[in-house]
């Protein structure tokens, strides 16, 4: 694979994967950084957010079907991941400030009735938009990701592979020189390994290509409270009391398979905070099920945003 | 050879060169780590004085430079720097194990829950080349020493 160039403006994307991800790229200032995003068709917009280590690539099979269901679909990449600037040093990453990143840009496009789609980081980031902005808001769609202090399930806090892999030294070492979570981790964390192989692993490690690019594939776990000296306890407990008065429409999507956030712990947690929530609804996939069941996750969005819309119409 | 502590005066000279290989800001992330450093080199009482000098299996020595920030005990982080020769091109493969040793140094040496095997074994998952060479030498029976000189 060759290495990427760059632009004034980004990566330039060889044809290979602009085959696979064809859209404009847009950039933004936000909190002094360049953040890339992708804003495709008309309509009431789609925010579609990734976690980590992926970028807006993860919802390539989403773009489509959703701006044909009439929907402006816009997908950026967290400061940090994608063809957004990587910053060289661990203190420019914090959780609010990643929700200040996209506080900055979804009002910069001044968005309003906006359907909020969270995986992984995406989760606590996208939550702490909207939450702070539900005048702007629509509804939600929550896939395997948290938002609460404390952990629902053992798999952060097992000293193996979890807590090892993020040691002093050795985050740097494992997931910064080798790439293990771009590389093996996402491997790992799919249904279909071979395919994902073959049609898609190289377009995640390509814009993480050099062991400082992948600076926040190990700062960002380390953000995870798992006990109370956690650095975002606060955010985290505040964003589980606002879920608790939460009224916006949401829909609940995990993986069958999903071994970091267990199908049976985490949605029900969720429908704890969000009695209305819908769902959950179980397709096949682990943590990055958008990478087995891209087309089928972006058809029961479009038939859940089209039916809060006749509801509001009608 | 296992991963050893050494004085600054046996492993640099004029001419060499310092590669930085790894940097860690957050060496407190769990405080057990940190409180190893400290301990290893003697940095409640030496402070910024002097960097902590190791050597790896390969022969190869190493630099390690503690980092302080303001408002945070010291040391905050750590970069470890690989010492070559000034003109020579460094042997990555070479560094790249010893980095793996030095790991596992640190692992034994902090001890309590965490653990080389676990180490190891997380390291087999993620596909690590030096740590399924270290597979390969357990046959051999060759085991990370926490102790060595110290200067």
């Amino acid at each position: 694979m060759p290495a990427p160039s760059s632009s004034a403006e980004g990566i330039e994307l060889p044809d290979w994967l602009r085959a696979q991800w064809p859209y404009r790229p847009r950039y933004a200032r936000v909190n002094g950084y360049r953040m890339h995003y992708i804003d495709e068709g008309q309509g009431d917009p789609v925010v579609l957010l990734h976690g980590n280590p992926t970028w807006g690539y993860l919802y390539r099979e989403f773009v489509a079907p959703l701006t044909a269901a009439g929907y402006r679909v816009i997908v950026p990449d967290m400061i940090g991941f994608g063809l957004s600037e990587k910053p060289s040093i661990e203190q420019a990453h914090t959780l609010d400030g990643h929700i200040a990143n996209l506080t900055a840009l979804l009002r910069s496009l001044d968005l309003k009735r906006i359907t909020l789609v969270c995986h992984d980081w995406g989760g606590p980031t996208g939550l702490g938009f909207a939450l702070s902005n539900l005048g702007r808001m629509h509804s939600l769609v929550l896939m395997s990701t948290w938002a609460w202090p404390m952990p629902s399930s053992e798999f952060h806090t097992r000293m193996f592979p979890w807590r090892t892999m993020h040691a002093p030294l050795v985050g740097p070492y494992l997931l910064g020189r080798h790439a293990a979570l771009v590389k093996r981790g996402l491997y790992l964390s799919v249904v279909d390994r071979e395919r994902f192989r073959r049609e898609a692993q190289a377009a995640y490690e390509f814009v993480l290509p050099d062991p400082a690019d992948r600076l926040l594939t190990w700062a960002w776990p380390r953000w995870i409270p798992i006990d109370n000296a956690a650095r975002a306890l606060h955010r985290f407990s505040w964003l589980e009391e606002q879920l608790k008065s939460c009224t916006l429409p949401t829909l609940l999507i995990w993986g069958r398979e999903d071994d970091t956030f267990n199908p049976e712990i985490f949605p029900q947690r969720f429908k704890a905070l969000l009695p209305h929530a819908e769902g959950p609804c179980f397709v096949t996939g682990r943590h990055f099920l958008q990478e087995d069941s891209g087309p089928e996750i972006a058809a029961r969005i479009a038939e859940f945003v089209n039916g809060h819309h006749l509801r509001a119409v009608t | 050879m296992n991963v050893s502590v050494c004085a600054r005066e046996a492993v640099t000279h004029n001419d060499v060169r310092r590669v930085h290989v790894l940097r860690e800001d957050r060496l407190a992330h769990y405080p057990e780590f940190r409180a190893f450093f400290v301990r290893m080199f003697a940095l409640d009482d030496l402070a910024m004085d002097s960097p902590g000098y190791l050597r790896g299996p390969s022969g190869n020595a190493y630099e390690l430079i503690f980092l302080g920030r303001s408002g945070e005990r010291f040391p905050s982080g750590l970069e470890i720097y690989a010492l070559v020769e000034a003109l020579e091109p460094m042997d990555e493969t070479a560094v790249d194990s010893d980095l793996w040793q030095i790991l596992r140094w640190m692992f034994a040496g902090v001890g309590g829950e965490w653990s080389v095997d676990t180490l190891d074994e997380t390291g087999r998952l993620y596909r690590i080349p030096a740590a399924i060479l270290v597979d390969n030498d357990e046959t051999r029976n060759s085991k990370p020493s926490t102790t060595g000189a110290t200067s």
